[in-house]
């Protein structure tokens, strides 16, 4: 049997390259109209009165009173509108569409909609808890009480956007006496409960197909219900075709990003000046409203411990409503703010003992079999310290350290050690996504792999069709994998959390293996597979006790740097890293996951800023919001360590986040070593190393 | 100025519309060509991108009326060549294609590159590519597949 | 919607020029980013829209005596490959944008644009480059230094047209520019360095120091420059310091979304600094 990691062509290179791949913009029909948001333009207020001009014949206004079901967008929490009715909650948020046959009209009846706002002062900072959560582990108070020392130190970071290529955008039609929706989009059955929902129409009714899909990265996992929300209440209103594509100054102003944070972190330290426990408070920037805010709270905090394992903990967090651009999703999710915070903070607190920052970190380095943060089990073999040993070796590490300790050099290297947990947080799996695949072969005996996910580029469509032809002994060319068309396909959960390869690959592998068992040939079979929740994996999602994650992938990135005194910019020289993913389905697709996420892990910790100002985004252009180019990546040396995991299709686990979530610390830890300084704050721009130098504050 | 009359990937095209128009605009609405893409709509991200003379040149940044006389290549034309197939294969071959959107640029940019430079280093290839914006590969990958391209096309740039 | 001209030759832009006021469009990368629009719809422009980038009458590179003369349609990759261009304009242009933008876009644009963090007019500032200006009346010859007097200012009447950029090709024995962006490709200027001194036998015979987006238009002291012309290099070394804080009363920058005001500042003259340290 040959060795599913083999990498193999992808089967969708050809269409991409050609140019003949159909992204939402590419979509066209006749009598299409096109749509356009008209937007509040304070960050908080309320609506006295909206006066539209005279509209010419064919352009109407899709607005509140258009949303015939609820107007509520269907995400986590139900706080986010459709439309806006009265309150104004940031700027930019949408109170209506207008919508028509000609772009420049349509443009020139939204410049003469007059607008009476009352304006209210808006809040920014961290006052306004929409969500408090906490969990302990151990006996944390006692073992405060009994500690012979206490460290505490704050990290902050701040927005990220995920500038994917591709701005978002729906196309969407009236079918079926409902509506038909094509988009870029993560998780087609998101966008249809949300439709379903905020139009009343039912299950049989709206379809929602995924176009190819230009980059996501998180940004399209729950917004575009919005978007799609609004359309569909064109479609219905207008009777036609409507098209919704954002600017890209607009797409960077108003769509969710991942949120800002602040981390307070408390270790209390035993007679050894080992860490007996730890208390922390995470507190996350939510923006206007909740959306799916909990679940990264969630994620963060139990990720709290990093590649660690610590006897007590007590861990709280909040997220703060403010009145800006609601915050969301963004490959992480959660993760990388906590472990930016958790991975210079054991650092800091050895060096402020006197101890071998490394050797400290070997200490406290989690085991198989040691109880995670929320009290679960790493039940699975962890490789991290051969990991380490491996990344250490290739980036000649020791050695480098000890050089570049000398002041006169401003060069730095720096190791990040980490986690990642595989799939939807707790029981989200059993209890809310409840996945199903169905296998369908035909009587030619060509397979149909039908499930709702999404291959945005991360590889789904190759890795998972391996997987169905290699158990089926077919060439790949039998079997098909479409984009998902709710119309063909059951819900097999959202196209994120770093579940498609490990749980939706696993069913589909478990389907594959069903009608390899009862193969008739020539008949038409159809198997269906639903989830399982492994045995074991127990979880208290209001206590946050228990398994959080069926599985976890590690990982260690090394970064060197070197800091020009003179522009006090970063040079980042190389980038090491070894991961544990469980198994590559395919290794060419994995390399090339790895150095697209690292390459935002890095972009994360030094390139790109993103403030706001009174709640108006600063940077909202591909110009000013800057991500790296070719010229700024460092080679990157990577490898990947085998260890399979018995419930992954052929030993697979997660991958997608995994590979941005280390790229900052371990940056922050080099450009700390270059400049002799301690860092709590990402971005690490020049600006900010110019102050860490000189002790200036702007 | 009535007319803007140019080449488009080997055929003639007259076309009588106002010259300010964003080329861009031009190729995906009046031509019906959606290989180009709008990434950013300020010249920023290279999916845009074809080629005018050989060179790579950003399409949401440039008005009708500069490409009168010019002969233009979008990534359907140059599709049809057998640079393209030798190009194709490299990017099949290292991986270098993942959402695809940034794609039709990088091809673009990698012609636009080895007309000039037969054999560009690493360094040329990152310099060749450094206007075309890619958020999936970190782009190691995709200068791995122009240094193949470039090293199997012996004899075509 | 405005009138759009397409002038067969020189002589009929100068002369619409004359009659309407315009915006005169060489490669287009600035004018169609400052007034894009929805896509798919007009750009949003008040001003006619004079065409003048296909005139072969303002393309070429000559060297006339000691002066390298470029036309002003030349884009800046033809610039970038002749032989005669100075070293740290072709350090310039290298990081200038990006290929495609550098396949169109041409100094004279750059010039006209007139952007605080402009980097090809700082360099053209350092060379104490000329502009060769033509209306329907006749031409005159200015420094690029001089015809730029704030962002997006400049002396240009509204029927001139530049259609000369004129280098005097100076044998400098160092010259430097440096440029710090967002990044290390495709970045606007937070600050950028032009340097170039001629040393000879221990004395300084020619130092032209300039910065970029410190001040509304390009930092140059040529009074204070002149002080240390045709005295021995030591002088300079050994003044280094009071000649900082003199040139440091021109570095006005502010803060924005790129940077701040503290970080240009101090940036701007390490980047002097070391200069003088190199030579």
């Amino acid at each position: 049997m040959k060795d599913i990691s083999k990498a193999i062509h992808k089967v969708d290179s050809d269409e991409k390259i050609s140019g003949t791949a159909k992204y939402t913009d590419d979509y066209v029909m006749e009598n299409m109209l096109y749509a356009k948001t008209v937007r509040a333009m304070v960050s908080k207020g309320t609506i006295e009165s909206i006066e539209f001009p005279d509209l010419p014949e064919g352009y109407f206004v899709v607005g509140p009173e258009d949303v015939k079901g609820e107007n509520v967008v269907n995400m986590i929490f139900d706080d986010w509108p459709v439309f806006t009715k009265k309150a104004i909650n940031y700027l930019g948020e949408p109170l209506c569409l207008i919508v028509g046959p000609d772009k420049a009209t349509i443009n020139a009846i939204i410049e003469a909609i007059t607008i009476q706002v009352k304006e209210e002062p808006p809040t920014f900072d961290f006052t306004d808890s929409a969500t408090h959560r906490h969990f302990e582990k151990g006996e944390p108070e006692k073992a405060f009480k009994d500690a012979t020392k206490t460290i505490e130190r704050t990290y902050e970071t701040g927005y990220q956007e995920q500038a994917y290529i591709e701005p978002q955008g729906f196309f969407g039609y009236p079918e079926n006496g409902g509506v038909t929706l094509i988009g870029s989009i993560q998780c087609p059955y998101y966008v249809k409960n949300a439709v379903m929902r905020s139009t009343g129409l039912k299950e049989d009714t709206v379809r929602i197909i995924q176009a190819d899909v230009g980059g996501a990265f998180g940004g399209k996992e729950e917004f575009p219900s919005l978007m799609a929300c609004e359309l569909a209440a064109a479609i219905q209103k207008t009777g036609k075709p409507v098209k919704l594509i954002y600017e890209r100054s607009e797409d960077m102003a108003v769509t969710t990003k991942r949120h800002p944070s602040k981390i307070k972190m408390k270790a209390y330290l035993n007679e050894d000046n080992t860490i007996k426990g730890l208390k922390v408070h995470v507190s996350l920037d939510g923006g206007a409203y909740i959306g799916l805010s909990k679940v990264v709270l969630s994620r963060a905090m139990i990720a709290v411990s990093g590649a660690y394992t610590f006897t007590n903990l007590d861990v709280s967090g909040d997220v703060y409503k403010t009145n800006t651009v609601p915050n969301g999703a963004f490959r992480g999710f959660g993760a990388p703010q906590m472990l930016f915070a958790i991975e210079m903070f054991i650092e800091h607190v050895a060096r402020e003992v006197s101890e071998d920052p490394f050797a400290y970190r070997m200490h406290h380095l989690a085991k198989q079999g040691d109880s995670t943060s929320t009290g679960g089990t790493f039940r699975d073999p962890i490789i991290l310290k051969p990991m380490i040993e491996k990344a250490k070796k290739a980036s000649n590490y020791d050695a480098l350290r000890r050089d570049y300790q000398n002041k006169d050099v401003f060069k730095g290297i720096g190791m990040s050690l980490f986690l990642h947990g595989c799939g939807f947080t707790g029981s989200g799996e059993a209890d809310i996504i409840k996945a199903k695949v169905k296998l369908k072969k035909d009587e030619q005996d060509d397979i149909h792999i039908l499930i709702a996910a999404v291959d945005m580029g991360q590889g789904p469509k190759t890795t998972i069709r391996k997987v169905v032809s290699d158990i089926l002994n077919l060439p790949i060319e039998k079997v098909h994998y479409p984009n998902p068309d709710t119309l063909n396909v059951p819900d097999s959960g959202p196209t994120v959390a770093s579940r498609t390869a490990m749980i939706v690959g696993g069913l589909c592998a478990r389907a594959a293996e069903k009608l390899k068992k009862d193969y008739v040939k020539g008949k038409e079979q159809t198997v269906h597979e639903t989830y399982v929740q492994p045995k074991e994996m127990e979880w208290d999602e209001d206590a946050m006790q228990g398994d959080a994650y069926p599985a976890y992938s590690w990982g260690v990135n090394i970064v060197e740097v070197e800091v020009n005194k003179g522009t006090y910019q970063i040079d980042v020289l190389k980038m090491t890293s070894v991961y544990d993913i469980g198994k590559a389905l395919d290794e060419k697709i994995i390399e090339g996951q790895i150095h697209g996420g690292q390459a935002q892990g890095l972009g994360y910790g030094y390139l790109e800023v993103m403030n706001h100002k009174n709640g108006r985004i600063e940077q909202t252009t591909m110009t000013d919001y800057i991500i790296p180019t070719s010229v700024d990546m460092p080679p990157m040396e990577t490898y990947i360590m085998d260890n399979p995991y018995a419930l992954g299709p052929y030993g697979a686990k997660g991958a997608g986040e995994l590979t941005l979530v280390g790229g900052a610390p371990a940056l922050a830890k080099a450009v700390e070593q270059a400049i002799g300084k301690d860092i709590h704050k990402i971005p690490l721009t020049p600006e900010t190393i110019m102050e860490l130098m000189h002790h200036e504050k702007n | 100025m009535k007319k803007t009359e140019f080449t488009l990937n080997g055929k003639a095209i007259s076309l009588e519309k106002d010259p300010s128009k964003r080329f861009l605009d031009v190729l995906r609405n009046d031509l019906g060509l959606k290989g180009p893409k709008e990434g950013c709509g300020e010249g920023e991200c290279g999916a845009c991108a074809v080629l005018i003379d050989g060179n790579i040149v950003n399409t949401c940044i440039l008005p009708l009326a500069n490409v009168h006389g010019k002969t233009v290549t979008t990534i359907e034309g140059f599709s049809e060549t057998r640079k393209f197939e030798v190009i194709k294969e490299a990017f099949k071959d290292e991986g270098g294609v993942q959402c695809g959107f940034c794609t039709p640029g990088m091809i673009i940019a990698t012609e636009s590159l080895l007309n000039k430079n037969p054999s560009p280093s690493d360094f040329e290839i990152r310099i060749g590519l450094s206007g075309n914006l890619c958020r999936c590969t970190g782009y190691e990958l995709i200068i791995k597949a122009v240094k193949l391209a470039a090293k199997r096309g012996e004899g075509l740039w | 919607m405005v009138s759009q001209i397409y002038p067969t030759t020189l002589e009929e832009a100068l002369h619409y020029l004359k009659k309407e006021t315009c915006h005169i469009v060489a490669g287009g990368t600035d004018l169609w980013v400052k007034h894009r629009n929805w896509a798919n719809t007009p750009p949003k422009f008040k001003r006619n829209l004079l065409y003048v980038a296909h005139l072969e009458a303002l393309k070429g590179i000559k060297k006339e005596n000691n002066i390298l003369s470029i036309g002003a349609m030349t884009p800046y990759e033809t610039i970038l490959n002749h032989p005669a261009t100075p070293d740290i304009l072709k350090a310039c242009l290298m990081e200038l944008a990006s290929p495609a933008i550098r396949h169109v876009a041409t100094l004279a644009g750059n010039i006209a644009n007139a952007s605080p963090a402009a980097d090809a007019v700082l360099v053209l500032v350092a060379l104490d480059a000329t502009v060769e200006i033509a209306n329907e009346s006749g031409r005159r010859i200015k420094n690029v230094k001089d015809i730029i007097t704030g962002p997006g200012k400049t002396t240009l009447e509204d029927d001139d047209l530049i259609v000369n950029i004129r280098i005097p090709l100076t044998p400098f024995t160092h010259t430097k520019f440096i440029k710090v962006g967002g990044r290390k490709a495709d970045a606007i200027s937070k600050v950028a360095f032009a340097g170039c001194a001629n040393v000879k036998d221990g004395a300084l015979k020619d130092f032209n120091i300039a910065l970029g987006a410190v001040n509304s238009t390009v930092v140059r002291n040529i009074p204070l420059e002149n002080t240390y012309k045709d005295k021995p290099l030591s002088e300079l070394k050994r003044e280094k310091e009071a000649f900082l804080n003199a040139l440091s009363t021109s570095i006005k920058p502010i803060d924005d979304q790129r940077s701040n005001a503290q970080y240009r500042k101090r940036v701007a003259l390490n980047l002097v600094s070391d200069f003088i340290d190199s030579l």
